[in-house]
């Protein structure tokens, strides 16, 4: 847990992920917007709204999206950090609880949240920053590179146990999975969108569903073998990226933290990307 | 050192107290996951809002015209307006005319009751009974 990290992989993670949900809320922005002036009947509150007993006025939300930006550009710059990082994360929280407060809940937020708040609590602009760079002691940043790992193999292992406590063994068979899938694309279908070009012909062919069934499991269930580090975290993160590519193939559901990687880099050592993309570009110059 | 095993234990606590939770009972962002975790059939019964042309063919309407691009969220917009009555659908299918393509006449808000493989595989439409209908006006 408290393994010496160097400050730059903490870095590389504070500008990852910030810059990734910068970029969430920023293309997000003109939904926020919209989802701000629905119908008032149809908010649900949800976390942290649950203060609220009706919704915001929209010019008060949409504002609250604005400053959720400005923070991140600020935490991800690694400027006033001390002060600024508490703030993004409390403004990142009510943002995305807010959007998900309309009825339903999406699950493609959750990490990004936990992992932004967890950042945090953390010396995260000690390097690479604009701020004031600082000198610490590595044990201070391992333990939040672990927290970040934990975080991300917790919340897999969460979905997993979830399939097992509400449809039991049955879920293994396929059946469970398959229709769900039929389910979801056909809902699409009756909403205008595009239903999935592979799970159409796959829904006639059910002997498949009881492989992804079992892979989703493994995937899920098997998460905290990440948390061993090195080979074995690649060789999972790997896995469950493949897992979230065929979710978007059958499903036509994005999960974009996990597929751009970002979900995974707590798993790696990221700024060795980083310098081998920087001595790359010296070279070129 | 302190100061990180305290954050470390309240983050994955609060995290894992969802194992502890009812899985239906989702939260954000300490969520039970529980998408797609359930049983279910195929049998779909669900609102949403048909365009209907000139020619009398009609087609669903895009999520959007409810004013979110979010599928399920759309759906509840409908089911709220359902829940509340005629004056809540009326306003909706109102604000979904001024929202609807060019070549649709008529907003009709439907339950549509379908079996999803059928939909999907064989191009087969369950029931589906109007809840409301209202004229898009030029």
């Amino acid at each position: 847990m408290f393994a010496p990290a160097p400050a730059e992989r903490l870095a590389a993670l504070r500008i990852a992920i910030g810059a990734y949900a910068l970029v969430y809320v920023m293309v997000r922005g003109p939904e926020l917007i919209s989802i701000a002036q629905l119908h008032r009947g149809s908010f649900d509150a949800i976390g942290v709204t649950r203060i609220l007993s009706s919704p915001l006025a929209p010019w008060l939300a949409i504002a609250i999206g604005v400053a959720t930006v400005v923070l991140l550009v600020l935490f991800t710059l690694g400027i006033a950090y001390r002060y600024v990082a508490p703030a993004c994360a409390l403004a990142l929280l009510w943002t995305l609880t807010y959007r998900n407060a309309w009825g339903q809940p999406f699950h493609t937020e959750n990490l990004v949240v936990l992992h932004v708040i967890a950042l945090a609590c953390a010396p995260a602009a000690d390097a690479w920053t604009l701020g004031t760079p600082r000198a610490g002691d590595p044990t201070e940043y391992g333990w939040a590179i672990k927290l970040l790992a934990a975080l991300t193999a917790a919340t897999y292992v969460i979905a997993g146990v979830a399939k097992l406590r509400l449809a039991g063994a049955a879920w293994l068979d396929g059946e469970q999975l398959r229709n769900q899938i039929a389910v979801d694309n056909a809902r699409k279908v009756l909403f205008g969108a595009m239903p999935s070009r592979l799970a159409v012909p796959l829904l006639g062919h059910p002997g498949w569903f009881t492989g992804f069934s079992i892979a989703t499991l493994v995937v899920e269930l098997g998460a905290p073998i990440a948390l061993f580090g090195g080979r074995i975290a690649r060789i999972w993160a790997l896995t469950a990226w493949l897992f979230h590519l065929g979710v978007l193939a059958l499903m036509n559901i994005v999960f974009p933290y996990p597929l751009v990687g970002v979900a995974f880099l707590p798993l790696l050592e990221p700024e060795k990307i980083i310098r081998r993309g920087m001595r790359r570009r010296a070279r070129s110059v | 050192m302190i100061k990180g095993t305290i954050v470390s234990i309240v983050l994955l606590a609060a995290t894992l107290s969802a194992l502890h939770r009812d899985p239906l009972d989702d939260g954000f962002p300490l969520s039970t996951y529980p998408m797609f975790a359930s049983k279910r059939t195929t049998k779909l019964s669900i609102a949403y809002a048909l365009g209907v042309r000139a020619d009398g063919t009609s087609s669903p309407l895009p999520s959007e015209v409810t004013g979110t691009g979010e599928v399920l969220q759309a759906a509840v917009v409908y089911e709220d307006a359902i829940n509340h009555g005629g004056k809540a659908l009326a306003a909706l299918c109102t604000s979904i005319a001024a929202r609807a393509p060019d070549d649709v006449v008529t907003i009709r808000i439907v339950v549509g009751i379908h079996d999803a493989v059928a939909l999907l595989v064989d191009d087969q439409r369950g029931t589906e009974h109007v809840r409301w209908q209202c004229p898009v006006k030029p």
